[in-house]
């Protein structure tokens, strides 16, 4: 047991040894293996050789890989501005004591609490055309249910709809937690200055809660990025691929048609797009610190 | 009087705000509701569904019958539970140590650590898929519980939650005739409670609902947790149950962690609050 | 080595951190019942002092005895030493009473005997009323007794306290001081304490050590720190307002006292011998009572720069005419006001004198 001073006693180091060995065995040489993985040319029959950026190319001229990998940007485009801005507003409105607004808070986190497969059990009752909550309503004004999940062009926003419902309650939490962290004697001098609700929300309420927009902003990009059991559940994919994302496409490169090196360049390349997105918060928190 | 005014306008638009995404959130989980009692005859029909019934709790009854969602549940509290055991222990032992012990390259074992939060599950699934291919353990508890114990989240939490113990506590406890290993036991174990529960919970959570892993791990109906056997029994329901059958199971199977969720909401929000801290 | 003394003993003590020597070769002894008090500003060295006693630090050479038993080997909870933190680390999940047990527990004290210490401890400090109490539910003065309690519960024969009343307010530190000073009498235990607050080391110790620097300037009674520093440091560090220190040519007089001139030409004429000292730049050091202020006449003069109104009496800062200042002790509330004029007269007889290293020369004790 040293407290000060120069580091020593490898001893300790078995406290941290359990975790590191798990760490290791099942992330850490998983991804190292995957990289070398993807410059072969494997099937689960344990043919294996080495064919280099073979399968990076091939990814490239891959048509279905194409739409997949658009499908995942355009999702998250379609989730997470809205996700941000309904969040927001929710953490201002209901950023209060009373008794209201604590209920509310827990109604809107409750939704994130359900599993991606119970989601989309209660979703496609609401979606289909026959029988589902919304075609109900659409009879009741006269027009035809519309089938959301079969149309290309309603597939992805219906699925971000859902998503975003999903999904609200964690960056609430994180907004609200940054509003109160803004001190209050900050907002009673703005008051005494006799600014205005406007003014008040750009110049004080907004720079408090921006840092927390950024991390949530990175982190759901990131959430989002990875999305899979909905559209994997509800359209598996279709109609014509045109809710097929980036994961569902590995897992059925790599599950169904069993072409491992193949998928795991396509894991690399999700990898990658993800480890550019982890690294926006640090970047934006430097540049706030910067200008602080 | 005009500062007011805009003060009432805000206030109105507040709540318009509120009621209608109360709607928008609600609206779903009632219509689950709703379904799950109603008989399948009733929900066969091309008619539109009256508000006033007929009701009835057979769907829930025939739930109760069936032997394959017992085992399914089981199969997830096993799972579950030893999630939340193994990230409790495994991230209090390196938590302790990154937060409290020295050791030669601690803060350079840390750091390689943290990176492991940009590694995502879904990108290293083929090769873990393979290790556990060739060590025959697919279809076991041990393969659905291990991965899940290699993410590094419960690590950092610890970490920053012993490092947030006073510095004096030790010292103390030596000159009380504590031995090392009572002062992590006994002194500064007990004090990290608070994020123990916090961490216990969403862990509990994130297992309970893990869905990718199960997937590929467990293929052996019998296998399957509660979530992986919701989304077989929804591709073929038609067939097997029935929707009104469907629903009643979304429902059931969404209340335990709802149910934990209202239980333990103060610890779920500290948890999320605790990881920002990142 | 030498006799065993009782009380605590430094025998050539060696500590250093990486390449930073903390203690060269410290040697000290203290006395059993002495309230001994280690002052300095932070970042001297004091605190780690205090873990070297209690065996939080290992020694890199040399001995430290207790009671005619050499400790400096012994693991912390061996050693027969309690202490207070500065920021007390009370354990936070047990309750009053366990935090006074625990470590009594791990002594293998009896049952029955805990209880009975944990109650006299508790009326000697009037901590009874909340015994059953977590730590995060009492106040900060009540935490400080409990911290001292959980120390004096084990009959330690030297308690240590770092700092201890720094994180109570002022009014709650003047309280505790006081009271701290009745326990100690009342105890008669050995106590070493470190503080970096001159009046607390003035009321409550027996014996202060000066330090700076991780280099020990001066040990003695509070009188003696405070009548005789021993050097520049010391009667600047010790007294409600530092020293007046100005300076000027040493030149001896012809009755065998020191006569200083200082840099406006005025002569002050000391009490200080001048056998040995030699002629040349020196420094004299006059505490603010003796620096007495009257209408210019002639003589060193200046004129008031400001005036801090204590109530039972005031400090007028007075600028000289070479730029220098000098703080003069006023009874009651002075009359003056920024910008006067004033003479100023230097009590000679209480100056004492500093040579080029800061080493200090006093006028003779009177028999």
């Amino acid at each position: 047991m040293t407290t000060r001073g120069a580091p020593k006693g490898w001893g300790n180091l078995l406290f941290a040894l359990p975790f590191l060995a798990v760490y290791l065995w099942l992330l850490v040489y998983p991804l190292l293996a995957g990289i070398r993985l993807s410059l072969y040319r494997a099937n689960l029959f344990g043919g294996e050789h080495f064919i280099g950026f073979e399968n990076y190319a091939r990814l490239f001229r891959d048509r279905t890989f194409i739409q997949a990998l658009g499908n995942s940007l355009l999702f998250v485009v379609l989730t997470v501005p809205l996700l941000i801005v309904l969040a927001l507003g929710l953490a201002l409105a209901l950023n209060r004591g009373t008794r209201f607004a604590g209920f509310m808070r827990s109604v809107v986190f409750a939704s994130s609490v359900l599993s991606v497969t119970v989601l989309t059990i209660i979703w496609r009752q609401i979606l289909v055309p026959d029988g589902g909550l919304i075609s109900h309503f659409s009879r009741l004004i006269g027009q035809t249910p519309v089938a959301f999940l079969n149309d290309p062009k309603l597939v992805l926003p219906s699925l971000a709809i859902i998503t975003v419902w999903w999904s609200l309650g964690l960056p609430m939490i994180l907004f609200l937690s940054a509003l109160q962290q803004a001190p209050r004697s900050v907002y009673e001098a703005a008051a005494l200055d006799r600014a205005t609700p406007w003014s008040i929300f750009r110049r004080i309420t907004l720079p408090a809660v921006m840092p927390a927009v950024i991390l949530v902003a990175a982190y759901e990009c990131a959430l989002q990025f990875q999305v899979f059991g909905q559209p994997q559940l509800l359209t598996q994919g279709g109609p014509n691929g045109a809710s097929r994302p980036l994961v569902l496409y590995i897992y059925e490169t790599g599950f169904n048609h069993w072409d491992i090196g193949y998928a795991a360049a396509a894991s690399q390349m999700l990898f990658a797009l993800i480890l550019v997105v982890s690294l926006v918060p640090q970047a934006g928190r430097w540049l706030i610190r910067g200008r602080a | 009087m005009s500062q007011a005014r805009g003060r009432e306008v805000w206030q109105w638009l507040r709540y318009a705000f509120c009621a209608v995404m109360l709607v928008l959130i609600l609206l779903p989980l009632v219509w689950t509701v709703f379904l799950s009692l109603r008989s399948n005859i009733d929900l066969m029909r091309q008619a539109p569904l009256s508000l006033f019934g007929p009701y009835t709790l057979g769907n829930y009854g025939e739930l109760l019958k069936n032997q394959t969602l017992f085992r399914w549940f089981f199969n997830s509290m096993i799972v579950s539970g030893f999630s939340v055991a193994g990230v409790l222990v495994l991230s209090s032992l390196a938590g302790y140590a990154f937060g409290r012990l020295h050791f030669p390259f601690r803060n350079w074992l840390y750091v390689f650590v943290l990176m492991g939060l940009a590694i995502p599950d879904q990108s290293v699934i083929l090769t873990r898929h393979h290790i556990f291919s060739t060590l025959h353990w697919h279809n076991t508890y041990l393969a659905l519980i291990l991965p899940g114990l290699s993410a590094p989240l419960g690590v950092f939490l610890m970490t920053e939650t012993f490092r947030a113990i006073p510095k004096g506590m030790e010292d103390a406890a030596r000159l009380d005739r504590a031995s090392p290993l009572m002062v992590f036991w006994k002194i500064l174990l007990p004090q990290t409670l608070p994020a123990q529960a916090s961490l216990g919970i969403y862990t509990f959570l994130l297992s309970w609902n893990d869905y990718w892993w199960p997937l590929i791990s467990a293929t052996r109906p019998d296998m399957f947790t509660l979530t992986e056997g919701m989304a077989a029994a929804q591709t073929n329901y038609a067939e097997v149950t029935g929707m009104g059958v469907l629903m009643a199971e979304a429902v059931l199977a969404g209340l335990p962690v709802l149910i934990i969720y209202i239980a333990f909401q103060k610890h779920i929000v500290s948890a999320i609050t605790g990881m920002v801290k990142l | 080595m030498g006799a065993h003394n009782q009380g605590l003993e430094f025998r050539h003590v060696v500590k250093a951190y990486d390449d930073l020597c903390v203690f060269e070769n410290l040697s000290l002894t203290i006395g059993t019942g002495e309230f001994f008090v280690i002052l300095g500003p932070s970042g001297c060295g004091k605190t780690t002092l205090l873990r070297l006693i209690a065996g939080l630090e290992k020694v890199d050479g040399g001995e430290i005895w207790l009671n005619g038993r050499a400790i400096h080997n012994q693991a912390a909870g061996d050693r027969g030493v309690a202490m207070v933190f500065q920021d007390y680390a009370l354990y936070p999940h047990m309750t009053v009473s366990e935090n006074l047990a625990f470590g009594l527990r791990n002594m293998g004290v009896p049952t029955v005997e805990i209880a009975a210490r944990i109650a006299d401890t508790a009326k000697i400090l009037a901590i009874e009323p909340f015994l059953d109490k977590r730590p995060s539910k009492l106040s900060g003065g009540q935490q400080q007794r409990v911290a001292l309690g959980r120390a004096l519960v084990k009959k330690p024969d030297l308690l240590l306290m770092d700092e201890p009343l720094s994180s109570l307010d002022p009014a709650l530190r003047l309280r505790t001081r006081r009271e701290l000073a009745q326990l100690s009498r009342s105890l008669s235990a050995t106590v070493v304490m470190v503080t970096h607050d001159q009046v607390e080391a003035m009321t409550l110790a027996s014996r202060i050590m000066v330090m700076h620097d991780h280099v020990v300037q001066q040990i003695g009674t509070p009188l003696e720190i405070f009548m005789r520093p021993a050097n520049l440091f010391v009667a600047q560090f010790v007294g409600a307002t530092p020293m007046n220190v100005l300076a000027g040519q040493l030149r001896n007089g012809s009755d065998g006292l020191a006569e200083m001139t200082l840099a406006g030409g005025a002569v002050v004429k000391t009490a200080v011998p001048t056998a040995n000292l030699s002629e040349g730049l020196w420094r004299i050091g006059l505490r603010a009572e003796h620096v007495m202020l009257t209408a210019p006449d002639g003589g060193l003069s200046g004129v008031v720069d400001f005036v801090e109104r204590l109530g039972e009496q005031s400090w007028v800062h007075v600028r000289l005419g070479d730029g220098s200042e000098v703080v003069a002790a006023q009874a009651g509330v002075s009359a003056l006001q920024a910008g006067d004029a004033v003479g100023v007269t230097l009590n000679g007889a209480q100056a004492h004198l500093f040579d080029a290293a800061g080493a200090a020369y006093h006028a003779p004790e009177p028999a």
